[in-house]
């Protein structure tokens, strides 16, 4: 028996990475979007609506956070507890900072979920360039079907079945990139982000434990692995944009640079929240919270990051 | 094969469940739920058991040997630390067999194992006696009334019913459904834990809706009673006996509790595992046995057979806790490290237990047992006819998710991930489908008023401030009235329940009752009345029972008594 095609929800790069990840590994893959922007291959089919993704057995989301349950909820009248579902987006939803896996099996029938998380860009998905990353999920057969989906020898991925750490661990490394942008439009040296980001990586490894998650996953892929790429200049733009936000540039401005960023600010929030409500100690993400929202002037962020007293690693 | 142990007649008759003589037992009628069945199938639920439980361990002979002496040595830790005499012949047995196992061939050890797990499904294997489940659907109401209030008893018996025990435990929920669904598929109750009472109390509840009985794996210590292992065994109940670790028996009894399940047995597990210690309501279950059931599924589609599993979370809500004593002790010195299996609890005292029984019936609606909507085993929830409904409305076909590209299987660590999902489903359930009673929210209000008062003190510190705090009668009263219309407002938006007496009755009413009911009760005074004050005797059962409204407290604070209500969500979180 042939394998069935892979699905993949989303026609931004992301989403076209996905698809020639699939080709290359010899799959078929199956593009649904509403702007496909760009036109099919031999191996790549584009669909025209929701109901030809049925015929997949693993299906890819590679669309922004905020709209992930509304195709959801469109694609899941055409599912069933036969396929799975794997996100690549970085976000947390509700008060209780679930992750978007929750999001897949609250508005579809599908519960073999999972999230690719790490350093993992559009472009090296495309060209096939050496990269990796961590797909996260309760179920061995999904981590297994996104491996043999898109892995190769040039494309390591890891697994893990600590889907709240890694959903997590991909949010916060968001918002960090975010932050040390805007440490570097400060004029912040080398070391003063990298005291930056392991400060607040320990900080989300705080949060994603009390949320469930493993403090490890923190220091894998899905975490520091995936911020190092970010500092390393894989031309995110969260950095572009916390860089932005350094400048002082307009809200409208600042959005023009990507979407992430409006997806940064309301996770940077709800997160601030949470740890205020269950008192948690979060100064990085909180300072992130305000600084996004302009709650707090640009310089008065910096010196409060670097005033903090000093205690035990 | 291991030889058994001798035992005394008097031992025997303390520790083996005794049976009714098998002739002339009533034969099962067409409609009858499948526990009317059992007896004629137990000798090839063992066999299927037994054959199971030697096929996991003996297809590879490293993994028979490491079993094999894994439960030999774990056998041997326990039983010499048991020191009788029972227990002194095992371990000669165990002994003798750990020294031979390295000469033993693999159809020795095969035998062995075939030996060991026969002897060790024969003491977990239940009994379903259709004459004791008669009687006791006669009885049960009667002796409950009467060992609670032998007065009543001819009163209730002239009116032709036992009213009083209707009042005292009420049921709520989508029962006609239940009943239905009862019909079309495979009942797996998964209640919350407070007490050692809640299997009983669960059995008479099931018996007044006409629901049909269910079999559940009850504690050995359960059993130390003639009396009540007789009735136990013989509705059903099979042994789980803690004490043994060894992994041929959690095997054995995993593979006992997913057969009866594949077989159409309804169920009842309790996913928490323990009683709750702290008094809140479970948040993280890891359901254990229940998760059995999951695979019951996979193995019946595998098979062909689709007859559905519908899991049903019910929350029992008691007044009174018999042992809250004892498990918020236990809580609090451990807070982590309790002891899973406590034995010298209020439940294995009989004047504890008439105490408890003398205080419930006084009351109204002590008890509170609420089934939630069934779902099915991957959390969807199920219409009335049974059917799995997706989140578009459309009916889902459950073999979906065990099958792969259309072929069913039996997957451990599939099922495992269905049974984490679903033990987070049910922990989400149990707590919209919490109902609050009066005594805990009295608790509450007094306890949020113990940590306003101590804002300073961590948890023991504060739980040591015995007779030291005392609370105006008159502020309790109008933050009781002020936390139950809180209260109220959050059961209008469908994420709790109020019960009866708390809905009804007079907020100064309520605080008098849960002060006498507490009184009556408990043998360390929780709280008096002195003048106008309220002093605050023993914070540990307050916190026992306001820990139940952990998820609310915030909400059910004023701006006045906010940082006390959130500290001790947090506190309840770390304790």
């Amino acid at each position: 028996m042939s394998a069935p095609p892979v699905g993949i929800v989303g026609g931004g790069n992301f989403g076209w990475g996905l698809a020639h990840a699939v080709e290359r590994a010899g799959r078929e893959a199956l593009l649904w979007s509403r702007r496909p922007q760009r036109t099919g291959t031999e191996h790549i089919d584009l669909v025209s609506g929701p109901a030809a993704l049925a015929a997949c057995e693993l299906i890819f989301f590679a669309v922004p956070s905020p709209y992930v349950a509304s195709i959801a909820r469109e694609l899941g009248a055409h599912l069933d507890g036969g396929h799975f579902l794997v996100h690549i987006s970085r976000g947390v939803v509700g008060d209780d900072l679930h992750g978007l896996t929750q999001v897949l099996r609250s508005e579809t029938p599908c519960r073999r979920v999972g999230a690719l998380a790490g350093p993992l860009v559009a472009e090296a998905l495309i060209t096939g360039g050496p990269s990796g990353g961590v797909v996260a999920s309760r179920f061995p057969e999904v981590r297994a079907a996104v491996r043999e989906a898109i892995g190769g020898p040039l494309l390591r991925l890891y697994s893990t079945d600590d889907v709240t750490g890694a959903e997590f661990a991909s949010t916060a490394v968001g918002l960090f990139a975010t932050a040390i942008g805007f440490a570097q439009g400060h004029g912040l040296g080398p070391a003063a982000q990298a005291m930056l980001a392991t400060r607040a990586m320990a900080e989300a490894a705080r949060i994603g434990v009390v949320l469930g998650g493993k403090h490890e996953t923190f220091m894998g892929l899905a975490g520091f692995g995936d911020l190092l790429a970010a500092v390393a200049g894989d031309e995110r733009p969260e950095l572009a944009i916390g860089r932005a936000i350094a400048e002082n540039q307009p809200f409208e401005a600042i959005g023009s640079i990507g979407g992430t960023y409006f997806e940064g600010l309301e996770s940077a929030g709800r997160i601030a929240a949470y740890t205020r409500r269950v008192k948690l100690h979060s100064p990085v993400i909180t300072l992130c919270a305000g600084a996004f929202a302009r709650e707090i002037p640009a310089s008065e962020a910096v010196a409060a990051l670097m005033s903090r007293e000093v205690g035990e690693e | 094969m291991l030889a058994r142990p001798m035992r005394s007649i008097v031992h025997r008759l303390l520790s083996r469940p005794l049976r009714l003589p098998a002739m002339f037992g009533p034969k099962p009628q067409p409609g009858d739920p499948q526990i009317f069945r059992f007896n004629s199938e137990r000798e090839e639920i063992i066999t299927e058991v037994v054959r199971r439980t030697e096929e996991h361990f003996a297809a590879d002979p490293k993994r028979l040997l490491y079993a094999l002496n894994e439960a030999g040595h774990a056998e041997i830790r326990r039983l010499a630390g048991q020191g009788d005499a029972e227990a002194d012949l095992a371990l000669g047995s165990w002994r003798r067999l750990v020294k031979r196992l390295g000469k033993m061939s693999h159809e020795e050890r095969s035998d062995s194992l075939r030996s060991i797990s026969r002897v060790m499904v024969e003491d977990i294997a239940g009994n379903f006696d259709p004459r004791v489940y008669n009687l006791s659907a006669r009885l049960i109401p009667g002796v409950l009334t009467a060992v609670m209030n032998p007065m009543g008893l001819p009163t209730q018996l002239l009116a032709g019913g036992f009213s009083q025990l209707d009042a005292l435990i009420s049921a709520e929920g989508p029962i006609d459904k239940l009943r239905r669904l009862a019909q079309i598929g495979t009942l797996v109750l998964v209640p919350t834990h407070s007490s050692n009472l809640d299997s009983v109390a669960l059995g008479y509840v099931l018996l007044r809706a006409n629901l049909p009985p269910v079999v559940y794996g009850a504690g050995r210590n359960l059993f130390s009673n003639p009396l009540i292992s007789f009735f136990m065994h013989n509705l059903g109940a099979y042994r789980v006996d803690r004490r043994v670790s060894a992994a041929v028996y959690k095997e054995a009894l995993k593979t006992y509790s997913c057969l009866m399940v594949e077989r159409g047995y309804h169920s009842l597990f309790f996913p928490g595992g323990t009683r709750s210690r702290s008094g809140t309501i479970e948040r993280r279950l890891k359901l254990g046995l229940a998760g059995t059931a999951v695979e019951a599924f996979s193995r019946n589609q595998t098979n062909g057979l689709h007859r559905p599993v519908f899991f049903v979370p019910a929350t029992l809500n008691y007044a009174l806790v018999l042992e809250a004593e004892t498990l918020i002790e236990d809580h609090l010195k451990g807070a982590g490290q309790a002891r899973y299996i406590i034995d010298d609890d209020e439940f294995s005292r009989i004047d504890r237990i008439y105490a408890f029984m003398t205080k419930l019936v006084t009351l109204r609606s002590a008890l509170v047992v609420r089934f939630g909507d069934a779902m099915d085993p991957f959390c969807n929830p199920v219409d009335d006819e049974g059917r799995s409904i997706a989140p578009s409305g459309q009916p889902v076909d459950p073999g979906s998710y065990v099958r792969r590209r259309g072929v069913p299987s039996v997957d451990p660590a599939r099922d495992a991930g269905y049974t984490r999902e679903l033990g987070d489903a049910i922990a989400r359930v149990y707590q919209r489908e919490t109902v609050i009673i009066w005594t805990q929210l009295v608790a509450h209000v007094l306890y949020r008023y113990l940590v306003w008062s101590t804002p300073e003190l961590d948890l023991f510190s504060r739980q040591r401030r015995r007779g030291e705090v005392a609370m105006p009668r008159e502020q309790l009263v109008r933050e009781v009235a002020d936390a139950r219309d809180r209260l109220l407002q959050a059961e209008a938006e469908g994420r709790v329940h109020v019960g009866p007496v708390l809905r009804s009755q007079s907020p100064e009413r309520i605080v008098s009752e849960a002060l006498s009911a507490w009184r009556d009760y408990h043998t360390k005074v929780v709280a008096t009345e002195v003048g106008d004050d309220v002093l605050i005797e023993d914070p540990n059962l307050l916190l026992f029972y306001q820990n139940r409204l952990l998820p609310w407290a915030e909400e059910l604070a004023t701006e006045e008594t906010l940082a006390a209500a959130r500290s001790i969500v947090n506190q309840g979180g770390k304790a």
